[in-house]
């Protein structure tokens, strides 16, 4: 079920209904209701994918357990081993091992048969990548001792199954979001009346802005030959607001479903396209995914040297390339990350022995350049990312640099949409210090402005929505 | 124990909750009310999809060919002038796919069709398929009652407005507001007016046409041509099944268009059209692509697609055609 479906439209406030009519003192039996609407909203996708949703959580929950009641370090190493092989082999068995022995026999130069293994074929299950890492990191704190397990059954499954984050985001930490199922939810009108304003602000960002671009932009990818420079350096552009408006959209949507319930989610996008440098982008675009894989994977590998400023390039690099992977089981991904990587730390190389000043801020001051930098690293990952493989990628990049004429550009420019684009960057910019533009609105707008405002947004989501896609990041 | 009638009374609702609701339906019920009235409109609105749906209704014990195929075979072939009782069910961006779901659900209520004309264009082996949702399966439920969806057809399947607002919101301003007269459907929903597209800007002035851009697909698609080829022999085996005599066609186009076109695609197309040929007793192939004797540039619409004055050409050399099977044709229940 998308979020932008007829469905949804239906599935939620018939859930809402039922999630507020058992009363707000039955916190089990809003539980209940939670988990058995977001396990029919994940089964209309594919109900058999239902069993790994659970039988990761169970072991999860289980390792968790065991993990607080052992007392000796290397069995609690067990368990958590136990419970990271898992995860990490249900995601590679999905996710990567096509890749893994496509690459191996090209490495080779083998054909089909003439190894041992053999390409499965295996539907990719829906926000796995997410919902594995919020389980993963979850038996790594209780390892870690950094939140107690939960003997809550119906609440850990609840967590991980969520339905407003489950598919793709916000990856959230227990120590968020657990706590949250077994308190007192109250019913704020302020809070739910925002939730619906994120919502409708993630509609119009995801139905208007992301799938106009989309529209432009596989038309463009579907055969760039037939494009000059001009026109597939603007679709490239028009690919991350494809791409923010998309996943940004999505999670102002999970974040606003999740308000009407009660539930606080974590911030995911903070307006990534006035980011400075890749590190800020970095600390702007999927926030919760960068502070799983900086708590998980950076800072461990940091620990044990922090000085070593080697060691910290190469935790950089492996955390970016990580990243890439995590996104998709291709070269293209790969290389992006590797890509942000390398810009990250000759972003943070210092220029002199002092460590004052990097290479990076030395190097493009004044401070106009910033923006130009920001602009050439949004448009090379976006190449990066919408080629289907690394030829296209080199094609793409060859094309735009050999300054071929754009005679059509003029027929891939769409008025509405450029000024439904301007009327979201505009208002983002402006509003930029809270958490979406619409937030708590009410506050300094009055009522007949505010519906008005509601009612404009709504005709452009009606009148100038383009074909629907699907969310790009549930295939990852 | 727990209170199970309050439980399952509403009266656990809150005063604020309460409020809420009704704050929430004072705001929703504009909406709900503008929307019904514009879904209302779209389907009143004479569009050739409604027509067509309408006299495929109305003539459907009557019908013996049916057209399928994308906007070339909806744009040049009329079937006012056929010399069976036709229906033009080709549509923009159509593929076979579509095609061949149309086939499938209106065969059962056309008892006399003996003939299906459809295209193999240029691009039809290499383009893929739409997906499931492709806005216009909820047009050939509303008007033909074909589910194309290939799942079970739920209410929102059948609002037309909302599968595509801007293509519906466009046609409701040209036909209420603006009251656009150039459209002239006839019974069969072809538009007998087609003649104002970029030929017609450019006052068929050959020197212009030479230099006006048009979009042609040049990437050539392996795996889509193996997909939509082994899809294309699927239907002509059910067709074949069926008793069905078809005639395969491809389209007049612009020589500006002939010349931009990918060799590869080209030759990929028509080696397959001679194995059809060869293997399907019941095909005939009418391949007029390439046709500029009979076609000048006044029958052109635009670089691709014929307007009235060469549909009326192309008609005449698919009845041609259905005058050469006419002997072969026999009843469907023979």
């Amino acid at each position: 079920m998308l979020f932008n479906s007829f469905s949804f439209g239906l599935f939620l406030p018939i859930t809402l209904l039922l999630y507020w009519a058992v009363g707000f003192k039955r916190i089990k039996s809003q539980n209940a209701i939670l988990l058995i609407a977001s396990y029919f909203f994940y089964g209309l996708w594919d109900w058999r994918f239902l069993f790994l949703i659970v039988a990761s959580s169970l072991v999860d929950y289980f390792a968790a357990i065991a993990i607080k009641s052992s007392e000796s370090v290397s069995k609690q190493k067990r368990y958590l081993y136990s419970s990271i092989i898992w995860n990490l082999g249900v995601l590679f068995l999905f996710k990567y091992y096509n890749f893994f022995i496509d690459e191996f026999a090209l490495l080779f130069n083998m054909q089909q048969g003439e190894y041992g293994f053999s390409t499965l074929n295996l539907i990719l299950p829906v926000g796995l990548s997410f919902y594995t890492f919020q389980t993963m990191s979850y038996t790594i704190d209780v390892y870690k001792n950094r939140i107690a397990p939960t003997n809550n059954l119906l609440n850990f499954l609840c967590f991980v199954g969520f339905f407003p984050q489950l598919v793709a985001g916000p990856i959230e930490k227990a120590k968020n979001l657990l706590p949250q199922f077994n308190n007192k939810r109250n019913f704020d009108q302020s809070e739910v009346k925002d939730g619906l304003r994120q919502i409708l602000w993630g509609l119009f960002k995801k139905m208007v802005i992301a799938d106009n671009a989309a529209y432009i932009v596989n038309m463009v990818y579907a055969s760039p030959e037939d494009y000059g420079s001009l026109s597939l350096l603007y679709a490239s552009v028009l690919f991350f607001f494809q791409i923010y408006g998309d996943f940004s959209g999505y999670s102002d949507i999970a974040i606003g479903t999740a308000k009407l319930f009660g539930f606080k989610l974590s911030k995911n996008f903070n307006i990534p396209y006035l980011a400075k440098s890749a590190t800020e982008f970095w600390q702007r675009w999927h926030i919760t995914l960068t502070r799983w894989f900086t708590d998980y994977v950076y800072f461990p590998i940091i620990k044990k040297n922090l000085r070593s400023n080697t060691r910290r390039n190469l935790a950089i690099f492996s955390t970016m390339v990580l990243i890439g992977l995590w996104h998709g089981a291709d070269w293209t991904f790969i290389i992006f990350g590797g890509f942000q990587g390398f810009l990250i730390i000759l972003e943070r190389t210092p220029l002199s022995k002092d460590r004052k000043s990097s290479l990076f801020h030395k190097t493009l001051r004044p401070n106009f350049l910033f923006p130009l930098f920001s602009f050439f690293i949004i448009t090379a990952s976006s190449i990066l990312f919408r080629s289907q493989n690394i030829d296209e990628v080199w094609f793409i990049f060859k094309r735009i640099f050999s300054f071929i004429p754009s005679d059509t550009i003029g027929l891939l420019i769409n008025k509405y949409f450029l000024v439904c684009g301007f009327i979201m960057i505009t208002a983002e910019i402006l509003t930029r210090f809270k958490d979406f533009p619409l937030s708590k609105i009410d506050k300094y707008v009055s009522l007949p402005l505010r519906w008005i405002i509601y009612y404009i947004l709504i005709f452009f989501i009606f009148q100038y929505a383009g074909f629907k896609e699907d969310f790009i990041y549930f295939q990852f | 124990m727990p209170d199970s009638k309050k439980i399952s009374s509403i009266s656990n609702f809150n005063k604020s909750q309460l409020q809420f609701l009704k704050y929430c339906l004072l705001f929703f019920i504009p909406v709900i009310v503008i929307y019904c009235i514009l879904e209302i409109l779209a389907l009143n609105l004479p569009i050739n999809y409604k027509v067509a749906g309408d006299y495929l209704n109305s003539h459907s014990q009557k019908i013996e060919l049916m057209a399928l195929g994308s906007s070339q075979v909806k744009c040049g072939f009329n079937p006012a002038l056929s010399n069976k009782t036709a229906i033009n069910l080709a549509s923009t961006s159509q593929h076979h796919k579509e095609d061949f779901l149309i086939l499938q659900g209106t065969i059962d209520r056309l008892p006399k069709l003996k003939y299906v004309l459809f295209e193999v264009s240029y691009m039809h082996l290499e383009l893929p398929y739409h997906p499931n949702d492709y806005w216009k399966n909820n047009i050939y439920l509303k008007y033909y009652k074909v589910n194309a969806f290939e799942r079970s057809a739920y209410f929102k399947d059948k609002l037309v407005y909302l599968s595509n607002p801007q293509f519906y919101s466009a046609k409701l301003k040209d036909y209420y507001i603006y009251k656009d007269d150039k459209v002239h459907l006839n019974k069969f929903g072809f538009d007998t007016n087609n003649y104002y597209s970029s030929f017609n800007k450019l006052d068929y002035d050959t020197s212009k046409i030479t230099n006006n851009y048009f979009k042609i697909y040049t990437k050539e698609n392996l795996d889509i041509f193996k997909t939509n080829t082994a899809y294309l022999f699927k239907m002509l085996d059910y067709m074949q099944s069926k008793n069905l005599n078809v005639i395969i066609c491809t389209v007049p186009v612009y020589k500006t268009y002939l010349n931009k076109r990918n060799p590869n695609i080209v030759r990929r197309r028509d080696s397959i059209l001679s194995v059809i040929k060869k293997k399907y007793s019941n095909v005939v192939v009418l391949n007029e692509e390439n046709d500029s004797l009979q076609f000048t540039v006044k029958d052109f619409l635009n670089e691709n697609h014929l307007n009235p004055d060469g549909a009326k050409k192309f008609t005449a050399l698919v009845n041609q055609k259905l005058d050469s099977l006419s002997g072969r044709a026999q009843s469907r229940s023979n």
